[in-house]
């Protein structure tokens, strides 16, 4: 498999701001790849690197092979759907989808015809002839990724494409994204800071804190594994037991995470007593947070659950290899 | 405790869920709160009655004015309507008039255009904190002094024994500027008697009219959009004819109605610098002063309102508000 994007040694420094800090990184081809992290930790800044308009401090930058160091973004056969989709707002959404095709000297009747096929592709057949001001946000992504595939990018960039939509068609244009990215197999890297829309759309995922990756891996491996801290609280919210905890349940003497779903309340055999502090009802089932010695323990039950009730004493339990201890604080 | 007993002090505290009214002010916008209308009334009525009477009157006035004739005989002015003033501006001397007002008026806008936008693109792009207040500064500066004491410093300017002169017989180059004053009609025999001199002060004293609303509509261009046209695959040039261009047009149209139409209502700089031949504003000034011939007056008054429609009307035709 070919690397569709590699970063060596790549550092974007902002006099003594490092956005991205000395960073390798190998995107295979045909992935769908996942940029997680907060604010400021470095995602964008490497999204926009590969795109051009942001150039390394340091290091190399490899697109299918080649060094794209001297190359300016209007030269990469890379393309971007932006955060506010940046929709051209004096073109029709026809011209707005076949610019690119337009800017590269396509005669008008090819390009518009194009533009046609990708706007059934993004399932807006009929409103070619409209402004985007005339468009709802989740048809405004929708051009927005049309205009962005009609030069048949190798790599396809998308800055937190759906963080404008609401809950319902973020979920409704995740499922479409991922069958989209399977059906024309482009390398499509995206951006994100919310854990759960990467966690199922990507099949890689790289966690960024503070210009550098903490770790990269599949989601499974992300969520179920992750190796510091930072990882575990950041995906999925996870307990963080103190490596004193930690021995303390039998591991080694090293910081572990648990997963909060992981856990039960039982009345015998329990690994440890507390009492809860804070019951969250979160619709699917409810967070329960245990006090316990040296520490808290979240609890996640589902619906069927018999809930405690607030103050009362509970003893937990969880399977031995539930413990993942990590590689790093 | 409550935050709110922290920081309100108890005997200030209200009881109830209403708060006490604390006066006439609170009244009045009580009932503007309740009546928006009566609000609107109340801001607009003075400015809308001012526009109304005194502005759209008087230029209704001048309007009137344009369909009466003179009798050339006793010099009287005939109140009946009639098309013939109208008529006379068809004179050759008075088309050559009008051509040479709306030509330089062209003339100025485009020269308005080429040296504003590099300039407003500068301040709306690059120019943050202290280099804004500076652009600020430097294109309002020149606004602050007299308009005359601009005029006649640039005639001094212009003058053969002005600065330029001395300049270029400095350097070796009065060739050029001999060359330039050799050009037929726009030459002359120095350049504070040329039309080249009439544009130059014209572009001068416009020209923070020009920037200013260019910039305004630059600034409102997203930085996104320029990266998306660069992502696609647009050159500089292209991004700069298809993006920044249209979407700054409403700017550049603002922009060019206030150079066009000062300069079409101009008599003062014509009068200072160029050649002795007459621009419209100066017609209208002797006309309706010396000759006493008003209602020629006011048809060379119309003209100007009627091109800045013409104008705006094509502009409109060909989309460039299309971006507002």
């Amino acid at each position: 498999m070919t690397a569709a994007v590699e970063f060596l040694n790549v550092s974007r420094h902002f006099g003594s701001i490092r956005a991205v800090d000395r960073l390798d990184l190998m995107i295979a081809e045909g992935t769908f790849f996942a940029m997680l992290g907060p604010s400021g930790s470095g995602k964008t800044t490497c999204l926009r690197l590969i795109s051009g308009f942001e150039q390394p401090t340091g290091g190399v930058i490899r697109i299918f092979g080649q060094d794209c160091s001297a190359v300016p973004p209007n030269r990469r056969n890379v393309n971007t759907v932006f955060q506010d989709y940046a929709l051209f707002p004096h073109m029709n959404v026809r011209d707005n989808v076949a610019y690119g095709l337009m800017v590269r000297g396509v005669d008008k009747r090819t390009r518009l015809a194009r533009a046609d096929e990708l706007l059934g592709l993004v399932k807006l057949d009929d409103y070619g002839k409209r402004k985007p001001g005339e468009l709802s946000g989740g048809q405004r992504q929708r051009v927005a990724l049309a205009r962005a595939l009609i030069n048949e990018p190798r790599v396809l960039l998308l800055d937190e494409p759906l963080g404008a939509l609401d809950l319902k068609l973020r979920e409704a244009m995740q499922d479409e994204l991922k069958a989209l990215q399977q059906r024309l197999g482009i390398t499509f890297v995206f951006v994100t800071h919310d854990q759960s829309e990467a966690l199922s759309m990507a099949d890689q995922v790289a966690v960024f804190s503070d210009g550098k990756i903490a770790q990269i891996g599949t989601p499974a491996e992300i969520y179920d594994k992750p190796r510091t801290r930072f990882v575990a609280d950041f995906v999925g919210s996870s307990n963080v037991l103190s490596s004193d905890m930690a021995a303390h349940f039998g591991g080694p003497a090293r910081p572990a995470s648990l997963r909060p779903e992981s856990v039960r309340i039982v009345d015998d055999g329990a690994r440890v007593h507390g009492h809860v502090t804070t019951l969250r009802y979160l619709g699917s089932g409810t967070r329960v947070v245990v006090t316990v010695p040296g520490g808290e323990i979240s609890v996640f039950l589902g619906k069927e659950a018999l809930l405690p009730e607030k103050g009362s004493a509970v003893g937990l339990t969880w399977d031995s290899q539930a413990m993942h201890v990590m590689e790093q604080d | 405790m409550t935050l709110a007993a922290d920081l309100t002090p108890r005997e200030a505290k209200p009881n109830g869920a209403v708060l006490p009214s604390r006066g006439l002010g609170d009244r009045v916008s009580a009932v503007f709160w309740r009546h928006p209308n009566v609000l609107l009334v109340t801001l607009l009525a003075l400015p809308l009655l001012w526009l109304v009477v005194v502005y759209l009157g008087s230029l209704a006035a001048l309007l009137l004015q344009s369909f009466y004739s003179i009798d050339e005989f006793s010099g009287m002015i005939r109140r009946e309507f009639t098309l013939s003033t109208y008529a006379e501006l068809l004179r050759p001397a008075n088309m050559d008039i009008i051509i040479r007002t709306v030509s330089m008026s062209a003339a100025v806008t485009l020269g308005a255009v080429i040296i504003a936008f590099p300039i407003a693109y500068f301040a709306a792009r690059y120019a943050r904190g202290h280099w804004k207040a500076l652009f600020y500064l430097g294109v309002m500066l020149p606004l602050w002094s007299s308009y005359l004491v601009k005029v006649y410093a640039w005639k001094l300017i212009l003058a053969r024994e002005g600065i330029i002169t001395w300049v270029t017989d400095g350097i070796g180059a009065s060739a050029v500027l001999n060359g330039i004053l050799a050009l037929p009609v726009i030459g002359g025999s120095s350049l504070s008697t040329s039309y080249i001199g009439t544009w130059l002060v014209f572009l001068y004293v416009w020209l923070p009219y020009m920037i200013l609303p260019m910039q305004a509509s630059l600034e409102r261009v997203p930085q996104s959009m320029l990266e998306a046209s660069a992502d696609l695959g647009a050159s500089r040039w292209q991004t700069l004819r298809t993006v920044i261009f249209p979407l700054a047009l409403p700017g550049i149209i603002a922009g060019s109605i206030f150079t066009f139409s000062l300069t079409m209502g101009d008599y003062i700089i014509p009068q200072i610098v160029g050649s002795s031949r007459r621009f419209i504003g100066q017609a209208v000034y002797q006309l309706q002063g010396t000759a006493g011939n008003i209602p020629l007056a006011a048809a060379f008054a119309v003209v100007p309102i009627v091109i800045m429609l013409i104008y705006l009307t094509i502009a409109r035709r060909k989309g460039a508000f299309d971006a507002l």
